[in-house]
């Protein structure tokens, strides 16, 4: 598996999206990316993109990963190109869940999200991993 | 009426006189939802849940299951805007984009839509959201003249938000308790439904039932003399039968002797198999222990729930799947009755356990309520809240009924918890894996034959 010890040199933010209160899935996240040797900060539910925003901004964290599966992905990240703008959240932003309210929307509610400045568009967890020691190896080299 | 809710300014101007409200639904020839409770008709009343976010789409997402499922009830489910109270967004959203949102915005389209919605249909509307806060929606919805109106203090506030303290939420449901015990002195009986699936995921019985027990108390306080209970399926019929009587029992024991209680099955509420016939036949078994169990209503699930919000098509087919299992066609089937007497005795003792630390302490029963979910005495797992510990650890026993794995700090009896345990000891392997093959404990299942993947469109 090689050394996976720069998993816990910087920081993450994990939280679900600000409309949506579904917590089982951060829950099991949260507890899989301990497990795996990273080092997550969970806002848990609920939470507005500015608060991953702040919480990035003090942890210096790595990456922000927002979940959401109760449709409204898009609507909740809406507010991602302004701080971007702003220069309030510069980190690279994982999204994972279900983007849309059902099968049909998610091809347009997944573009959607990329045109709103999302970096990576994940549906299941064990793909964060590997996404997570890119950005993480990335940001290391560049530090 | 007025001075017994505190509203939102602004919500408040876009409403009708409470005169004006309250002489409409006394008035009102239709039939309330706790008249088609109370008439009963040998099977439990069926109910789905429904919401989009257009207004003529709601009016024909109603027609079309009034028609094509013959439903008891009809919802009209809120999105998640509305729900926590940013209307803002909600409107917004159902004007720039309402194909995207996940129920229907009753506060964005204002209470005239929701009179629209209420003559659309012949049977009764009931309101079904998830906020912690719901005055401002329960305003609207009585204004739109319906009778039915889901949540309470803790089950729509410890599931449905992250930070809202439940001394806030207690005092807002308390408000609408006290409107819904003043609309009964004009003669009008809502039904007020609390949410007893929680957080949906492997919620023990008695821990669903103290809270609904604790709930209705609350209402009571209020001076509301009927409510519906539910309890979440968990997927075990001796279990699922016995909780669904004990609803009954715990209710005869300690709530007021003139109080209705109407009790209801949540159909499945955790992860649904993807797979069509499997879901088809969760959504039956459904029916079914709702009517063994002689539940007076059961909330319909469909076989697209893996998939996403489902079409009316796959909802009435649910209403019709649901209606079959409880038809007399099935009236040979008959459960271990020992088993599920002793299932109950045992759920009763643990909400004793559970509720009456909570009763006995001062000054009120909410801020007793306060007091124990603030030192883990009462607790949920996977809260949603920050307000619960989450301490406790569901998992199922080898007959697939969900046990206590870990208590947290829950004030069980020492018997309760050796029984058990000694029903989970017969598994093995790690507690991660476990919870989670748990959770997809019908999920996962295998289907008995290949169907192809179904399009959600
Ligand atoms: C349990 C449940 C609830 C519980 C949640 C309790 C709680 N607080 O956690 C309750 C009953 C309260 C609830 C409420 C609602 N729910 Co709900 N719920 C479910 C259900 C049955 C299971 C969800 C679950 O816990 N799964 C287990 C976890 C482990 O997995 P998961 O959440 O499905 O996520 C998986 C992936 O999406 C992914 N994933 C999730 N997050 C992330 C994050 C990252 C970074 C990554 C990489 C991956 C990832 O990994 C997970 C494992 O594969 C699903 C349907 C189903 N699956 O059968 C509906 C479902 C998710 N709910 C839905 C909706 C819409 C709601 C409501 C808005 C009500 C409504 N209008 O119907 C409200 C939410 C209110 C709000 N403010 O958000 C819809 C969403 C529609 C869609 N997007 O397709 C679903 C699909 C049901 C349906 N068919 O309509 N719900």
């Amino acid at each position: 598996m090689g050394d996976t010890a720069f998993r816990s040199r910087r920081r993450l933010v994990l939280g679900v999206a600000a409309s949506d209160a579904h917590a089982v899935a951060n829950r099991l996240i949260h507890l899989m990316l301990v497990q795996q040797g990273f080092r997550p900060h969970n806002l848990g539910v609920c939470t507005p993109l500015a608060e991953f925003a702040d919480a990035a901004a003090d942890l210096d964290a790595a990456a922000v990963i927002v979940g959401s599966v109760n449709g409204h992905a898009v609507e909740d990240l809406r507010g991602l190109p302004d701080l971007r703008r702003m220069g309030r959240l510069r980190c690279p932003v994982v999204f994972g869940g279900r983007p849309s309210i059902d099968a049909a929307g998610h091809p347009a509610a997944r573009a959607r999200l990329r045109d709103l400045g999302v970096d990576h568009v994940l549906d299941r967890p064990e793909e964060l991993p590997a996404v997570l020691d890119s950005i993480l190896s990335a940001a290391l080299t560049h530090a | 009426m007025r001075e017994l809710i505190d509203l939102d300014r602004a919500q408040r101007r876009r409403l009708p006189d409470w005169s004006e409200i309250v002489d409409r639904l006394r008035s009102s020839t239709r039939d309330t939802a706790v008249a088609v409770l109370r008439r009963g008709g040998g099977r439990p009343a069926l109910q789905p849940r429904c919401g989009v976010g257009g207004h003529p789409e709601m009016l024909a997402l109603l027609r079309a299951l009034d028609r094509a499922g013959a439903p008891d009830l009809l919802s009209v489910t809120i999105d998640s805007h509305t729900r926590l109270r940013h209307f803002a967004t909600a409107d917004r959203a159902r004007r720039e984009n309402p194909g995207q949102l996940n129920g229907y915005p009753l506060v964005a389209h204002g209470w005239e839509r929701g009179r629209a919605l209420v003559d659309a249909v012949g049977v009764p509307l009931q309101v079904r959201h998830g906020s912690p806060d719901g005055r401002d929606l329960f305003a609207v919805s009585l204004a739109a003249g319906i009778t039915s109106f889901e949540g309470g203090g803790i089950g729509y506030n410890i599931p449905y938000a992250k930070d809202v303290p439940l001394a806030e939420s207690l005092r807002a449901w308390q408000q609408v308790d006290a409107v819904t015990a003043a609309l009964a002195g004009h003669g009008v009986v809502l039904e007020r439904e609390l949410f007893g699936s929680l957080t949906a995921v492997l919620v023990p019985p008695s821990l669903s039932l103290a809270m609904t027990l604790l709930e209705a108390l609350l209402a009571a306080e209020q001076g509301v003399r009927c409510v519906s209970v539910s309890y979440p399926q968990s997927g075990e019929v001796h279990q699922d039968v016995a909780a669904l009587r004990a609803i009954r029992s715990v209710a005869a024991r300690y709530l007021p002797a003139d109080m209705t209680v109407f009790t209801v099955l949540h159909e499945f509420m955790g992860v649904f198999p993807a797979d069509r016939g499997w879901a088809e036949a969760l959504v039956h078994y459904g029916g079914l222990v709702g009517r063994i169990g002689a539940a007076d209503k059961v909330i319909t699930k469909t076989r697209q729930e893996a998939h996403g919000i489902p079409t009316a098509a796959a909802n009435a087919e649910g209403l019709r799947l649901a209606r079959a299992a409880c038809s007399p066609l099935l009236d040979f089937i008959r459960l271990n009755e020992d088993r599920v007497t002793e299932e109950q005795a045992w759920i009763e003792t643990e909400v004793a356990a559970l509720v009456e630390p909570v009763l006995n302490r001062a000054p009120t029963l909410a801020a007793g309520i306060c007091a124990a979910f603030a030192d883990g005495t009462l607790d949920i797992p996977f809260s949603a809240s920050v307000h619960a510990h989450a301490a406790v650890v569901p998992l199922r026993d080898p007959t697939g009924a969900v046990r206590y794995h870990s208590p947290g700090a829950l004030p069980l009896p020492r018997a309760a918890l050796d029984r058990q345990r000694g029903l989970l000891n017969q598994r093995t392997g790690r507690i991660t894996e476990k919870i989670l093959a748990d959770i997809n404990y019908f999920a996962a299942r295998e289907p008995w034959a290949a169907e192809p993947e179904e399009a959600t469109a």
